[in-house]
């Protein structure tokens, strides 16, 4: 059946889509360990990007004696880095792609950092050491300078650096700078007076503080300001509405593609349902049909019994009616000749006679007798035939209306009529069987002196004969069995025959493609009227004969 | 309690993880009371109670014990190397704190190393290894030290290679790693060797959580001029160095007294090729220094006392006193750890 075929399909393409989308619904499914995991460590670059910026900023301030903070903070951004790489799956490729992309931005600017942490821990190291001990050894210089006059000098100059110094490290601009600078070119002159005090050592080592300091501040802060100035916290911003962005179209198609998913689901669940509903049906159905089929056979097996017996029946009615029929002749004949045997001598001309003509009548009917269960017989094997010839079918009525009345000795009269054209093409014999039968019937079952009407009309198309006596009809609830082969309405007992008459009549009837209808009135008469084809080729006849079988 | 041993295991057994888990029960449970009584009977002598430049090393670190027992045996196998001569032990020295005892490093076949070789010790805790800082982890440290063909000169697949030979590593390894010998389980071994090599509860750590005792005054006072001197500006952090790339000669130039130079002494130059680089070294890591003389990447310091009077002239610009320095010295030899519950 097709249209289950592409139920089928429809149904396996449904199922198919379905699974698919599950499996890739599966594979790229929302883990919110995962999503929460991952958004937290986005967060969490900016938290640690600022805790780094913090701890530079204390350790520029002297407020953090070590490092490892610093590089610790900077461990976990990588860490941080490395571990966003890996883009939760359920977000798609192109958004995986997208924030791999940022990624590397964010880690190029990280990378950076990290070399300007590492080259401010360098330079902070030493200028926190010197920061820390200029003054002290300064201080102790001029202490133990202060105690000669020329000492004094170099005091009052270490002092003019001390606070050319601490005022560079407040604000170091160019006034700051070359005050400073000034100073150290001070005390680098005061060097004689100072190796005279033994204090040129220190006062090298002051002069190579200052050095630093006055190189180093400038360079350390301004990689501190580089390392603030690192672009981490707003790409890390970026890279977080990004993932929101991403996230929220995550979640939309996760969304579609559930209520995809759902519709599929449905899709699936109505076609397999009407599939199953269909074969249901459909096996129902074919039940029914082979049900029904089953039963026609049983009925039309039953038919065929009941033809079987009926036929088995009316063969051995027929033969018992038949020998009983043949009996009554039979007898007449066997008895009148015994009689004229025996006293044919003692009898006069006239009684003698009378037998004779009994024995005569008697084996005439049993002649007529033996010519209808012929024709019967004939009919009924299949071989009787209509030998359609031309015929005046005016001329044909009136010499059988004619010789009845002769016969039957003028006990009735028949009102003969005919109009149409009389030239037809019939079997002769078989129509004289059937007109003879039923008007030598009207005449036999009607009273005496009644009438029979015989009208013949013969038309383009048929010839219709319709008979009709006044006589003592046929009970209604005979007419159906009217035509079967000895059978004899229950009124009609009285009077001599053989049930063979309308039998003969349906035979030759059906052969000549003719039909026969009856009316008939209890008591008061009854009225054949029979319809032939007006032309009967010989093709039609045999056909409809072997049809009868 | 465990407090004064290390207890050392891994995570990946139960056992350890029960024994960690105990251990922090212990600490949390008593740690308090342990504590205050410290208070009452032994005054801390620290100066600042605030936050200190050294940190003390962790008393327990995660490896797995069983990878780290075969990559002992591995670390002392000359098949690891490309013609089966050279093992890691040829330059590191269990005797000499996992370095070498001599400035540069002699092996047969090999061409004299350029540098001094550091110790093993506490590697786990440095954040870029050789004197350059070239290497960032570990794994890309032995893996570049493998195929280097003045070291090993061999690979994980020749030096996997070279053992499968032998059935006795085959079974090791099969009772050690689930997939047996290969090259990775190969490397892992070693690398879980090298991160079990720690070494805490130095006497200075047990000062450091508290136990004034631990040290002698002399180390106290050294470590008070460990500060002030200004060592601790750049040697600080758990490892007491190792965190911060700084150049040799701050105040005076090293090279140009110690007449000549070669290109080792580029330093952290040789890897970043910045002219700031030039003669710039990691700090190295002060843990177990009394064991690892000679010092500097040159292996100039003979002794930690030669060492001292360098760095405090080059690096600080002061000439330190015989007592100064004593001290200084005493500190830095309270710095030798504990290795397997065994004082180094």
């Amino acid at each position: 059946m097709n249209e289950s075929g592409v139920l089928r399909a429809s149904l396996a393409i449904a199922a198919a889509g379905f699974l698919a989308l599950l499996a890739y619904s599966a594979l790229h499914a929302l883990d919110y360990g995962e999503e929460e995991a991952y958004s937290r460590d986005l967060r969490r670059v900016q938290a640690a990007t600022a805790e780094l910026n913090e701890r530079v900023l204390k350790s520029r301030s002297a407020l953090l004696s070590q490092y490892d903070p610093l590089v610790h903070a900077l461990r976990d951004l990588h860490a941080l880095h490395e571990r966003l790489k890996r883009v939760p799956e359920f977000l798609g490729r192109s958004a995986a792609l997208d924030m791999r992309a940022r990624l590397r931005d964010s880690e190029a600017q990280l990378q950076q950092k990290d070399e300007l942490v590492e080259d401010f821990k360098t330079q902070n190291s030493v200028l926190q050491n010197s920061l820390h001990y200029f003054p002290i050894l300064a201080n102790s210089v001029i202490d133990r300078a202060r105690v000669t006059p020329a000492g004094a000098t170099v005091a009052s100059r270490i002092q003019a650096l001390i606070s050319a110094i601490m005022l560079f490290d407040t604000a170091a601009d160019t006034e700051s700078t070359s005050r400073v600078q000034s100073a150290q070119v001070e005390l680098s002159n005061a060097k004689q007076a100072a190796q005279e005090l033994q204090l040129n050592h220190e006062l090298e080592l002051i002069l190579a503080h200052s050095q630093i300091i006055l190189e180093r501040k400038p360079l350390t802060d301004g990689l501190v300001k580089q390392i603030l100035a690192v672009p981490l916290p707003r790409i890390a911003l970026a890279l977080e509405e990004a993932y929101s962005l991403h996230y929220r179209s995550a979640t939309d198609r996760a969304l579609i593609l559930r209520q995809i998913l759902f519709g599929l689901a449905s899709i699936t669940i109505v076609l397999g349902l009407t599939d199953v509903i269909l074969r249901l049906r459909r096996s129902a159905l074919a039940l029914e049909l082979a049900t029904g089929e089953l039963r026609q056979a049983n009925a039309a097996l039953a038919r065929e019994r009941e033809k079987e017996r009926q036929l088995g029946e009316l063969k051995t009615r027929f033969v018992s009616m038949t020998s009983h029929e043949f009996r009554t002749p039979l007898s007449v004949i066997v008895s009148s000749t015994d009689l004229l045997e025996n006293y044919s001598d003692r009898w006069d001309a006239e009684r003698r006679s009378d037998h004779l003509e009994r024995i005569r009548s008697a084996a005439g009917s049993m002649d007529r007798m033996l010519d209808d269960i012929l024709l019967i017989g004939r009919a009924e094997a299949g071989v009787l035939r209509a030998s359609p010839a031309q015929l005046n079918l005016d001329e044909f009525c009136r010499n059988l209306v004619e010789s009845l009345e002769h016969s039957s000795g003028r006990s009735h009269s028949i009102r003969y009529s005919f109009s149409g054209d009389p030239q037809v093409t019939l079997d002769e014999r078989l129509l004289s069987e059937v007109v003879g039968n039923l008007l030598s019937n009207a005449l036999k079952y009607s009273p005496t002196g009644s009438q029979v009407d015989f009208d013949v009309d013969a038309n383009d198309e048929q010839c219709k004969f319709a008979v009709e006596d006044r006589g003592i009809g046929i009970p209604e609830a005979d007419i159906p069995r009217l035509f079967v082969s000895f059978f004899r309405a229950g009124n009609a007992n009285q009077i001599k025959g053989s049930g063979l008459g309308l039998a003969v009549v349906q035979k030759a009837l059906d052969v000549q493609n003719g039909t026969i209808e009856v009316q008939s009135r209890l008591g008061q008469g009854t009225k054949f009227v029979v319809l032939v084809p007006r032309d009967l080729g010989p093709l039609a006849a045999s056909k409809s004969s072997s049809n009868e079988l | 309690m465990t407090r004064n041993r290390p207890v050392i295991s891994s995570v990946r057994c139960l056992a350890a993880v029960f024994v960690s888990l105990t251990v922090l029960a212990c600490l949390n449970l008593f740690g308090c009371g342990l504590h205050e009584k410290r208070h009452e009977s032994e005054p801390v002598e620290l100066d600042s109670l605030g936050e200190q430049p050294i940190e003390p090393l962790p008393l327990t670190v995660d490896f797995d014990v069983a990878q780290a027992a075969l990559g002992e045996i591995l670390f002392a196998e000359p098949r690891l190397s490309g013609d089966s001569k050279v093992a890691c032990t040829d330059c590191h020295h269990a005797e000499h704190g996992w370095a070498d005892d001599q400035p540069h490093s002699r092996v047969v076949g090999r061409p004299e190393s350029p540098v001094n070789v550091p110790t093993m010790y506490n590697v786990r805790f440095l954040y870029k290894l050789s004197w350059g800082g070239k290497y960032e982890s570990l794994e890309a440290h032995i893996d570049a030290l493998m195929t280097n063909p003045k070291v090993m000169a061999s690979s994980w697949e020749i030096a996997t290679q070279h053992l499968s030979e032998l059935s006795s590593y085959r079974q090791l390894f099969a009772a050690v790693f689930r997939d047996g010998l290969t090259p990775s389980n190969l490397r892992q071994a070693i690398l879980d060797y090298e991160r079990s090599l720690v070494t805490p509860n130095a006497p200075f750590d047990r000062y450091l959580r508290g136990n004034a005792q631990a040290v002698s005054p002399e180390a106290k006072q050294g470590y008070a001029l460990f500060k002030s001197y200004g060592c601790a500006s750049c040697h600080q952090g758990m490892a007491i160095g190792g965190n911060v790339f700084e150049r040799l000669g701050v105040l005076r130039n090293f090279f140009d007294d110690r007449g000549h130079f070669d290109n080792a002494d580029l330093g952290r130059f040789n890897i970043t090729k910045r002219e700031q680089d030039r003669f710039v070294f990691r700090v190295p890591s002060l843990r177990n220094v009394a064991l690892t003389a000679p010092y500097f990447h040159d292996g100039s310091a003979a002794t930690l006392e030669d060492a001292v009077t360098t760095m405090a002239s080059y690096q600080l610009g002061r000439e330190l006193s015989e007592p100064d320095r004593s001290a200084v010295v005493a500190f830095l030899r309270s710095l030798t750890g504990e290795y397997r519950g065994n004082s180094l």
